[in-house]
């Protein structure tokens, strides 16, 4: 399948191509609330694929704010890393910020002031928390998307609209300039219409820097495998639906490969201990804002110290104010011991396990265990039923390993997603899983946005 | 009484700790970026100059020190805070388990720790201003156990503290800065940010007098934290101690496991050893050696070359005279020649010590007068100056102003001159 950044670059516009383009987004957001931002001048980079940033990555001089109201009024000045090098090539032109859950705080997209909606049917979840990002790629046919993973927030979005997520290994992209949710944790990646238009995002923006310790995985392989694992312990998650046109796909795949289940032991209760270790850091950083240095700012700075906290801390949204909470309980001392070193303890163990695996083969899986629900429906969840669907995304994050989803089946006319898993700095060879896969499988879109 | 310090130590680094701000005096919020403002999406980097300063500090203090460290936040909720949280170093510091020797005793160093200062409140009137030049400034703070037991030996700790740090390279210039633990029966009394010497004296003796005058009523002493109030020379209740708990320390994951083998560091100089060594055999007390080296490394360098070849008593003498007329520091060609001159009987006033740097050559002989001689110079002088005997009554220290004079006039040896006129002075009294 030929890239989408390739053709574009290669094609010729019509007159105001840019400026129709915008005016056709701008009618699309209306009903899909993909953007926050929308960038007007995106045809002043000259001949350039547009990309979009989710909210949490800072844009220099353009409005970043995380999905959040503590944020109103942030403008940043600088650019992040990834937003720099993409600017610095040359090839790609900025089009705007997209939706998200508020600092990433969601697996549905609808903790946000307006959620963005599926771009396959609106009365649907577009999936989070890179909600928006994912249905500006399934809506804009020349476009790629910089999203952002913590416990699945490529993964779950791409999947639900449709589109290829790629997060790539931890420490192979820069976060400088990414608003944290948890440092550890946190992962920028790319959202595409296929595998090669990923591929040539993450070269671009991939690298060491030195404005991120963190960031220092050189070497990317592309090293194949023959065998494909199936994770016996989180069979049972998935519902139905999901579990049949899984195995559907699973017998596509074994023409190729060889199929095998495994039994990893600890997966079963990565969701616990994510969230658990994403919640402790999450509590540490949203203690800055505190209402008088950037973003939200309270007018009356005279009153005392402790009520002026609270009064701007109260417009956190509901969920990253029970974060908060719960991360700073779970760091306090009396019990830090019982839940933040159990949980970093079953971290060191996943890693470890799947890092043994994944040497022989791939892990493959559903991306989501339910069929896309609507956004009616998710209003009833619990908090814990929601982190539950986090299952097949939330063990690569944890253990920081590259994985990669792409659509394989149209159930009701909504696109279905699988996830494959990968060894540390392996990250070409999932993409050359899905180039594959793309030979045999044609990419549906309802809409083309942008066509030429 | 136990006493525990935790002393602030701020780095000599042309650079902030996490970020690559200049740390030169500027005007308020001048030398700051969106990394010591804590703005978000953005990271800490590290300052290695910081880290091989802090690694000679922990290294000269004997600490134990691993290949790798890391760091820890700290959160709590303060408006010089930027980040709402500092970033500090626990189980994880870079140096643990060490001591300092004072005297016969060693004060044991529970860990050395390299952290961020936050930004500085300037109160004017009712405003309250933040000046963010002074936020990510490094810093290493040295948290003893609480082994010292007297006023005598926390002043023995600093002094040798310093010493210590003054030969790494790290000059505390300013006073030294230092959170202060007492408790005199069971409970811990912290005293917050106390500066200079003399005030952690202070402070001392006011908290133990309290805490001792509680014990006496029958009073139970409070876990708090106070403050010391410099102008009443008092301390003064803060709040009431927050425990560990609510710090909810969590591991830095933006600085992660940071490796340190193989860095650089200031090896470490422990004068009142060397000053042991000098001493030995020689005419002077260890004591004096090490009062005149501790924070001085040109003496030091002096007195170990020039040891042996003359009497330690003439090193220290033109070492010291030379110091007390010039800024600059002694070439040894000039302490030598000095020391020479010294030896010969010479007394050398401030003329010679300079004729001496400049090269030229000196000869400055006293008058050779015998003691009635010198009495009959003293009482004409006195005779002719009858007002300094009444100003003598009043203030007795008028007595050195004489015997300058007197020397002077008649080239005599401002010694000879003491002796004869304490005798004089006494019958007159």
């Amino acid at each position: 399948m030929p890239s989408y950044i390739k053709e574009f670059l290669k094609a010729e516009k019509p007159e105001g191509y840019y400026e129709a383009l915008v005016e056709s987004l701008h009618k699309a957001n209306r009903e899909y609330n993909a953007f926050n931002v929308i960038d007007e001048n995106v045809g002043q980079s000259g001949n350039a694929m547009p990309f979009s940033t989710k909210s949490n990555i800072c844009v220099k001089g353009v409005e970043t704010t995380a999905g959040s109201k503590m944020l109103k009024g942030y403008i940043p000045p600088f650019n992040a890393t990834v937003v720099e090098r993409l600017l610095d090539s040359g090839r790609f032109a900025f089009i705007g910020e997209t939706n998200m859950d508020e600092f990433g705080f969601g697996t549905f997209g609808v903790n946000a002031a307006l959620p963005a909606r599926n771009a396959f049917d609106k009365n649907y979840v577009a999936g989070g928390s890179s909600s928006g990002a994912a249905v500006a790629t399934a809506m804009l046919k020349y476009h790629v998307a910089l999203a952002v993973s913590t416990g699945g927030s490529i993964s779950a979005p791409a999947a639900l609209n449709g589109v290829v997520g790629f997060t790539p290994t931890y420490g192979t992209v820069s976060r400088y300039g990414l608003i944290d949710y948890a440092n550890s944790l946190d992962k920028i990646g790319v959202m595409a219409r296929n595998s090669d238009d990923a591929r040539i995002v993450f070269d671009a923006m991939r690298g060491g820097d030195g404005k991120d310790l963190t960031c220092a995985v050189g070497n990317i392989g592309s090293k194949k495998k023959k065998k494909l694992f199936v994770i016996e312990e989180l069979d049972r998650y998935a519902d139905k639906t999901v579990r049949a046109n899984f195995s559907g796909l699973l017998d596509r795949l074994s023409a190729k490969y060889d199929i095998e289940t495994r039994n990893i032991g600890a997966l079963d209760v990565a969701v616990e201990a994510y969230y658990i270790l994403a919640m402790a850091e999450a509590s540490t950083n949203l203690a800055r804002y505190d209402g008088y240095k950037y973003g939200l700012q309270l007018k009356d700075l005279a009153t005392r110290y402790n009520e002026f906290f609270t009064e701007a801390r109260a417009n956190f949204g509901e969920e990253a104010k029970r974060r908060i909470l719960l991360g700073t309980f779970i760091r306090s001392e009396s019990v830090k011991a019982k839940y933040y070193t159990k949980a970093a303890r079953i971290r060191a163990i996943i890693i470890k396990r799947m890092g043994e695996l994944l040497k022989e083969g791939f892990i493959v899986s559903p991306a989501f265990p339910m069929q896309t629900p609507k956004i009616s429906e998710v209003e009833r969840l619990t908090p814990v039923q929601t982190y539950a669907t986090d299952i097949f995304t939330v063990p690569p994050n944890l253990g920081g390993f590259p994985h990669i989803t792409f659509p394989y089946h149209y159930q009701d006319g909504m696109p279905m997603g699988a996830q494959i898993i990968g060894e540390h700095a392996n990250d070409y060879a999932l993409i050359d899983f899905v180039g594959e896969w793309e030979g045999e499988f044609d990419y549906r879109y309802k809409h083309n946005i942008g066509s030429l | 009484m136990k006493i525990g310090l935790e002393v602030h130590v701020a780095l000599p680094t042309k650079s902030k700790l996490f970020c690559p701000c200049s740390l030169d005096d500027a005007e308020p919020n001048t030398n700051i970026c969106p990394i010591c403002m804590g703005f978000p999406g953005s990271k800490p980097m590290l300052n290695e100059a910081a880290v091989e300063s802090a690694l000679s500090i922990a290294n000269a203090l004997h600490c134990r020190i691993n290949n790798s460290m890391s760091f820890v936040r700290k959160v709590y909720f303060y408006p010089d805070l930027p980040k709402c949280y500092q970033i500090t170093q626990m189980d994880g510091a870079i140096g643990s388990g060490g001591y300092l020797d004072i005297d016969e005793k060693k004060v044991m160093i529970r860990r050395v720790q390299v952290e961020e200062d936050p930004a500085q409140i300037v109160r004017e009137g009712l405003l309250t201003l933040l000046d963010f030049n002074r936020s990510g400034t490094p810093l290493v703070e040295i948290v003893t156990e609480p082994d010292i037991a007297s006023e005598e030996e926390l002043r023995a700790f600093i002094a040798n503290l310093r010493s210590i740090l003054y030969y790494i390279g790290v000059d505390i210039n300013k006073e030294i800065k230092a959170d202060l633990n007492v408790s005199c029966a069971e409970t811990r009394v912290e005293v917050k940010n106390v500066t200079g010497i003399k005030s952690l004296i202070a402070a001392l003796r006011y908290e133990v007098a309290r805490q001792n005058a509680l014990v006496k009523a029958g009073k139970e002493i409070a876990r708090e934290t106070r403050g010391y109030n410099e102008k009443k020379r008092i301390t003064e209740s803060l709040r009431e101690k927050e425990t560990e708990d609510e710090y909810g320390y969590m591991y830095e994951p933006d600085l992660t496991v940071f490796n340190i083998s193989g860095m650089r560091y200031v090896p470490p100089v422990y004068v009142s050893k060397i000053a042991e060594e000098l001493a030995k055999g020689s005419d002077m007390s260890p004591k004096t050696i090490k009062e005149m080296t501790m924070l001085d490394r040109n003496s030091l360098e002096l007195i170990t070359k020039l040891k042996g070849k003359y009497k330690m008593r003439s090193i220290i003498h033109a070492i010291q005279r030379y110091k007390k007329y010039n800024e600059d520091e002694p070439r040894q060609d000039t302490i030598e020649k000095m020391i020479s001159l010294i030896d010969a009987g010479k007394l050398l006033a401030g003329d010679a010590v300079h004729a001496i740097k400049a090269g030229r050559s000196v000869s400055i002989e006293y008058a050779r007068l015998n003691g009635p001689e010198i009495d009959r110079v003293i009482l004409e002088f006195l005779k002719a100056n009858p007002h300094v005997l009444s100003e003598y009554k009043k203030r007795s220290k008028t007595a050195n102003l004489i015997i300058d004079k007197i020397a002077k006039a008649h080239g005599l040896h401002p010694k000879e001159v003491a002796e004869r006129l304490a005798l004089i002075l006494k019958r007159h009294k």
